[in-house]
């Protein structure tokens, strides 16, 4: 193992000069392997220092030789070095191909290690992003690993032009967010793991389980045409190297939570399960309570086993497997104002408390089946639950307000709200790629999602007068405020999707000039989606409440019809007797919607000549949406479905001009759509504690989706191998833009509109990538990375109709989520002290303010102040088979704030710090 | 094999974790409080309404009707309520009668005959059902004015508009009771809503009796009501917003047990700001009023006035009242004691009967009593036992 990162770390470079020269080129292959492609074998010119490693498809160039004879040794650790003798012309290349065969007294093992084409070395991936014809930026597990990031939201936050959302792993690319972004999986869609969202938190693939994460910011014609910021493609980790096995364990505190007493729901497991989906949730709101209880502890574990193993079978196949599993927890304490504040102040909590507990597990497999060198089969399995306890309180210190409170509008709320959700993800894959001919290739793929989302038992609690509660006086008390029936309630919704999804692409190679690709992208996705709730209908007005925090006893079965009633919203048979108190009830909301996706193209890849190569591509794509709803609270009037049919005819050209061996200029303009989401149309209405967010289904109608135009320039340097200096410019034109505002309506929901004719992004990219101090094999020791992106947006308001309106006061504004100024850059540190190999990583990223909900109405917007991170990871490689590594994030610990813009300046909604969370763990290699 | 052993551990181990979160819910059997079976459920005896309304529809006198879900009366029909007819409402926040905008209700009763709204449930309980809803053409400060609509909070029905005398009909002698049913905290059945309903429209002698929110709300506006009588609704008893600009006469509020204020207006929407172009406020006019409380010592407050709304009192009477008057502005955008240094809100003749604190000023502007209130002690209120007679329920 350590040959193999000595061996993919001693990349020499090419020294630029002389005048009568010639060149030598070709490819490197591996001879014991069927002669697979080797990247990363050295080249060296005999008695000179002049030397190239291959690229990851074997290919080298060795340019500015002066004409003569050389002896030209080719080498590979493991592999029997050659040395060929060869004759360069002034003005030009000689062609020169060496399959190196394997040395008899090295272990075959070792030989195949070294053979690996993964594209997960910041060299290989910065090579792929050289050749590529479109604008495409990646991040590989080593560049994982050197780096301490430990999952795919953190690896993308690397990339120009990418920041992440503090509080999960909300993305946005050059500030279009979640929905203008797309995530795949090994090229396949991959379903979110959150009904609010289109894309998969990124927090959930964690580094063990990626092979490499790239961003493509262009749009070429094999991806789908719902596209306008970025394709988010998480390649999956396979093994090809020997029978290794890894485990490690760690711990993370999170500085916030350490002195607190931490609470979790009842009922939910150590490893985020819960077991009481079976039982109706009726038999569940009378069997337990609504208080939370305290966890075990406040310290977050982690552990991890991953495992590989290859075997030849016959002669030219081979097959490997790779899996792995791992489990973490993490705790985190929150405490601020929360405040809702729209034209007036309706709620406002100057103490709240937020204690949140996650449990992540993942398991992953990965079988690749090398049937020949020819043909690949591989299938991948990824398993992921993701669960969150989240116990909030509000007005903890008796100073809460309400201005719709009945028996005080000046003090006293308070509100707790104890949920849990869970989020179970199976995806299965199987894929392939065959070389049919020379000139054919085809690649495949099929998969199979499948979601269950879910929050069970959420439990809300509304108090008055809770100051009377924290008084000395105790014959006063605090009562619990029922204005309706759900002010205390208890809620369970389920989300099911299934999704069966195809790519297929065949290409063929015309000649060394142009390629042609033919292909298919298919998917076929189902939403069904189901909630109840129960309110608590007190019997007597202004119920004592006693301790806020013990309330089982208030909420028992023996109570119900003596302190409060159950009311739910859809009676089981109202006209038979069966009506909504005090009795189980039929589902209150549910939708069920259907997606069909399927699209042919077609591009070209067409050298002009050496320099100038041309990427023209067309997408037919037939999009097919419908929704069918059953909700509350829509007009009678309503069809209860709305369905979308649309052809799409999608162009784009990629344009990619070579200046020199490293220098490129690129061109790309695409014509794409974005597509509403379920959860825009869904016309359900979520009830948070702050605010009520609901879908529109008039955004299927005329027009159903939005077009959008992409224009982008870029001029990357390739200075060394692991060096790069890049400046984008791009633009881009979205019609009929969807934002999420607060509608015309008696109740304040926010929901989706189409709130303008178009939206207009502009925007600045700055990447730079150098060494800055190299050693004597021009292994870098110092590093750094900066990018920086700023972005012009503007967008034109204008009110709609439909069964919901809304309006403006103003004529445009920003893009909901765009800021301006965008900042990632990060710092490594990595001697090597013998076999003792210490990593430091100092890893900074900033976005400045942005909207995060646009106002209508006289309503200002909601602004996301912008947040300085900084992370210091430091991995420690004792020797082969120990690491000892310790994390310590967010070393800044900024104010997290959230503003509504009035007039009379910014209002504070909510502001809190999330402290510091340190980690350490423990690594073993078998 | 060492590799197998481990898988196996891996698969022990998630059996392990999925058994240890807890489950020890007990079953739950329910039983038909009525002793029917459901699923062969009693031949319905009353005559069930219900729909979208097609075609005009009477209501017969001597004829019982059960609502058994949201009767709609779209644009064109007239829904027709003879005297005397009783409609019973199956249980449900989405059981409601809604007269969209260009429907008419003609629902004339007597005072000896009233139309009376109520639960079918044997033992009916405020919030059972929705209630009356009543959607019209006339102006709302939400939107920005013309034809503009906005959506009511049950139903998602559009209201709004410029037609100051749009007439959605006749409600005369009409009681509703047990109304109230809310969809979730910001969307609450009343008594009667009306929403945007213009002063083309007759309203006199209605009751509103023991309902699980408001009484009556007003969502802008211009109709005028008399005869109003709101009995232990446990929310606001009269409730106006988003630019309510209608006068109303001779109103009795009683509060039973559970309840919050008399009144609550405001001025606007506050959850979408005050968009009208020119921009303005509610600024009802409410003549001879009485407000029953439950005494001062339990805490609450008669008339709550608020986001910039306006309103003029004349013979009001207050009784049992911790707090008469709270004026509040909740910023620049709500002005509501700027109605009062402008004259634009106050009070001529009221008496407080057991009522601690006359006003309570918390608008930030500078008035006092003496410039709120003109005549105190000459208030002498609804005088209601002169209109109740044969047609309110107590």
């Amino acid at each position: 193992m350590r040959e193999f990162l000595i061996g993919l770390l001693l990349l020499f470079t090419v020294p630029l000069m002389a005048q009568e020269t010639g060149s030598i080129t070709g490819t490197v292959t591996d001879k014991s392997l069927n002669n697979e492609v080797l990247p990363f074998a050295n080249i060296l010119i005999e008695g000179t220092t002049k030397g190239v490693s291959t690229d990851f498809d074997g290919l080298y160039e060795l340019n500015d030789i002066e004409a003569g004879t050389y002896r030209v040794i080719f080498s590979f650790l493991g592999l029997e070095t050659q040395i060929v003798q060869v004759e360069v012309k002034p003005g030009q290349t000689t062609k020169l191909n060496v399959a190196l065969d394997a040395t008899s007294g090295v272990e075959l093992e070792e030989v195949v290690l070294t053979s690996s084409t993964k594209k997960e070395s910041e060299a290989a991936l910065l090579l792929d992003q050289k050749s590529a014809n479109i604008v495409k930026e990646s991040i590989g597990a080593q560049e994982l690993s050197f780096k301490g990031i430990s999952d795919a939201a953190a690896a993308v936050n690397k990339i120009a032009g990418i920041s992440k959302q503090e509080d999960g792993g909300n993305v946005y690319v050059r500030g279009l967010g979640d929905r203008y972004l797309n995530t795949t999986y090994n090229g396949l869609p991959v379903p979110s793991n959150n009904i609010e969202k289109k894309n998969i938190d990124l927090n959930l693939f964690s580094s063990d389980v990626i092979q490499n994460v790239s961003v493509s910011k262009t749009h070429a014609a094999n991806f789908y045409g719902d596209f306008a910021a970025g394709n988010v493609d998480i390649t999956a980790k396979e093994h090809t190297g020997a029978f290794f096995l890894a485990i490690d364990l760690g711990t993370t505190v999170n500085t916030n939570a350490l002195d607190t007493d931490f609470v979790k729901s009842e009922g939910t497991g150590f490893f985020g399960f819960y077991n009481r989906y079976r039982n109706n949730p009726y038999a569940v709101l009378l069997s337990h309570g609504v208080d939370a209880i305290r966890s075990d502890g406040n310290t977050g574990v982690s552990g991890s086993f991953a495992s590989g193993k290859s075997w030849n079978i016959g002669n030219a196949s081979r097959l490997s497997i790779f899996a792995t599993a791992s489990f973490g927890n993490s705790f985190e304490y929150r405490e601020g104002p929360a405040v809702d504040y729209t034209t007036v102040e309706k709620k406002r909590f100057p103490n709240s408390e937020e204690y949140q507990y996650g449990r992540n597990t993942t398991a992953m497999a990965n079988i690749v089946y090398r049937i020949n060198e020819k043909h690949k089969i591989i299938y991948n399995s990824l398993f992921i639950n993701d669960a969150t306890d989240q116990a909030s309180y509000f007005g903890t210190k008796g100073l809460g307000t309400n201005r719709d409170a009945i028996l005080d509008t000046d003090r006293g709320f308070y509100q707790s709200n104890i949920q849990f959700n869970q989020d179970m993800i199976f995806v299965n894959q199987l894929l392939g790629s065959s070389t049919l001919s020379e000139k054919l290739k085809l690649d495949w793929g099929v998969g199979y999602n499948n979601v269950l989302a879910r929050q069970p038992d959420r439990k809300r609690i509304s108090v008055e007068r809770y100051d009377l509660e924290l008084d000395d006086d105790e014959s006063t008390n605090g009562s619990f405020f029922s204005n309706i029936a759900y002010d205390n309630q208890r809620y369970f919704q389920n989300i099911e999707d299934s999704e069966l999804n195809a790519r297929l692409n065949l290409s063929y190679n015309i000649s060394e000039k142009l390629d042609l690709n033919f292909g298919y992208n298919g998917r076929t996705k189902q939403r069904t989606f189901e909630n109840i709730r129960y309110g608590y209908d007190f019997i007597e007005p202004n119920t004592p409440v006693g301790d806020v925090r013990n309330l089982n006893e208030v909420f028992t079965a023996q109570n119900l019809g003596t302190v409060f009633n159950t009311v739910v919203f859809n009676g089981l048979d109202p006209q038979n007797g069966l009506g909504n108190v005090n009795l189980p009830g039929q589902f209150e909301n549910t939708y069920e919607g259907n997606l069909d996706v399927h699209a042919f193209y077609v591009d070209a890849v067409y050298s002009l000549n050496d320099k100038f190569s041309v990427l023209p591509g067309l997408r037919v794509e037939k999009f097919n949406q419908d929704i069918n709803y059953d909700v509350i609270n829509l007009p009678a009037t309503d069809p209860g479905q709305r369905e979308a049919s649309e052809f799409f005819f999608l162009p784009s050209l990629n344009l990619k001009y070579a200046l020199n061996e490293d220098q490129n200029l690129r061109f790309s303009f695409s014509s794409t759509v974005s597509n509403p989401e379920f959860k825009e149309v869904a016309p359900f209405v979520y009830e948070d504690v702050t605010q009520r967010i609901g879908g529109n289904p008039e955004l299927l109608s005329d027009p159903a989706f939005s077009r959008i135009f992409n224009v982008d320039f870029k001029y990357e340097w390739f200075i060394k191998p692991s060096e790069l200096l890049s400046v984008a410019a791009y633009a881009k034109a979205i019609n009929d833009p969807v934002n999420l505002v607060v509608a015309n309506d008696a109740t304040g929901t926010q929901r989706f509109f189409r709130t303008g004719d178009q939206a207009q992004v502009l925007g600045l990219e700055i990447e730079v990538r150098k060494a800055l101090i190299t050693d004597e094999d021009e292994q870098s020791i110092l590093s750094t990375g900066i990018n920086a992106t700023y972005t012009y947006t503007k967008q034109d308001l204008k009110g709609s109709d439909g069964i919901f309106s809304t309006t403006f006061d103003r004529d445009s504004d920003q893009l909901q989520g765009a800021s301006p100024l965008l900042l990632n850059a990060d710092l490594s540190y990595r001697p090597i002290f013998g076999k003792y190999k210490p990593v430091g990583n100092l890893v900074f990223s900033y976005f400045s303010d942005r909207i995060d909900a646009l106002g209508s109405g006289q309503l200002g917007n909601i602004i996301e102040k912008g947040v300085p991170t900084l992370d210091f990871i430091w991995k420690n490689n004792i020797n082969e088979k120990i690491e000892l590594n310790a994390s310590f994030k967010n070393l800044l610990n900024p104010q997290i704030e959230r503003v509504r813009e009035v007039e009379s300046g910014d209002v504070a909604l909510s502001s809190y710090k999330r402290g510091l969370n340190i980690g350490f763990q423990f690594k073993y290699k078998f | 094999m060492k590799i197998s052993k481990l898988l196996l551990g891996f698969f022990a181990l998630a059996i392990f974790l999925v058994g240890c979160a807890a489950d020890d819910t007990a079953t739950v059997i329910i039983e038909n409080p009525n002793g029917g079976n459901p699923t062969n459920p009693t031949e319905p005896t009353d005559l069930e309404i219900g729909g979208t309304l097609t075609e005009d529809l009477t209501l017969e006198t001597g004829t019982d009707y059960n609502l058994t879900s949201a009767l709609i009366v779209p644009e064109g029909i007239t829904f027709t309520i003879n005297p005397g007819v009783i409609i019973s409402a199956t249980s449900g926040a989405d059981v409601y009668v809604a007269v969209l905008q260009g429907g008419k209700i003609m629902a004339e009763g007597t005072s000896t005959s009233p139309i009376v709204f109520t639960s079918n449930s044997t033992t009916p309980n405020a919030g059972d059902w929705g209630g009356l809803i009543l959607l019209g053409k006339a102006p709302i400060n939400s939107v920005s004015g013309g034809d503009a609509t906005s959506t009511s909070e049950i139903g998602g029905l559009p209201y709004g508009g410029s037609m100051v005398d749009d007439n959605s009909g006749i409600i005369k002698y009409v009681r509703i009771e047990y109304s109230g049913g809310a969809a979730d905290a910001s969307s609450e059945n009343n008594g009667f809503s009306f929403y945007g309903v213009g002063n083309g429209t007759t309203i006199e002698y209605i009751q509103a009796f023991e309902g699980k929110d408001d009484g009556i709300e007003f969502f802008g506006g211009t109709v005028n009501a008399s005869f109003i009588s709101v009995v232990g609704s446990q929310d606001d008893s009269i409730d106006w917003t988003e630019g309510f600009t209608g006068t109303l006469t001779n109103v009795y509020v009683e509060h039973r047990q559970s309840h919050d204020k008399g009144i609550e207006g405001d001025g606007f929407n506050t959850d979408i700001g005050n968009n009208a172009d020119p921009i303005f406020w509610s600024a009802p006019i409410i003549n001879n009023i009485t407000i029953n409380g439950n005494g001062s010592s339990n805490e609450n407050e008669a008339i709550r006035l608020r986001a910039g709304t306006r309103a003029l009192f004349n013979n009001v009477l207050l009784s049992g009242f911790a707090e008469g008057f709270d004026l509040d502005s909740d910023g620049a955008d709500s002005p509501t004691g700027q109605g009062v240094l402008d004259g634009e809100t106050g009070v001529t003749d009221i008496s407080f009967d057991d009522v601690i604190l006359n006003l309570k000023n918390d608008t930030g502007e500078e008035f006092g009593e003496a410039e709120f209130f003109t005549g105190i002690g000459n208030g002498t209120g609804a005088d209601y036992s002169t209109w109740n007679v044969g047609w309110t329920r107590n």
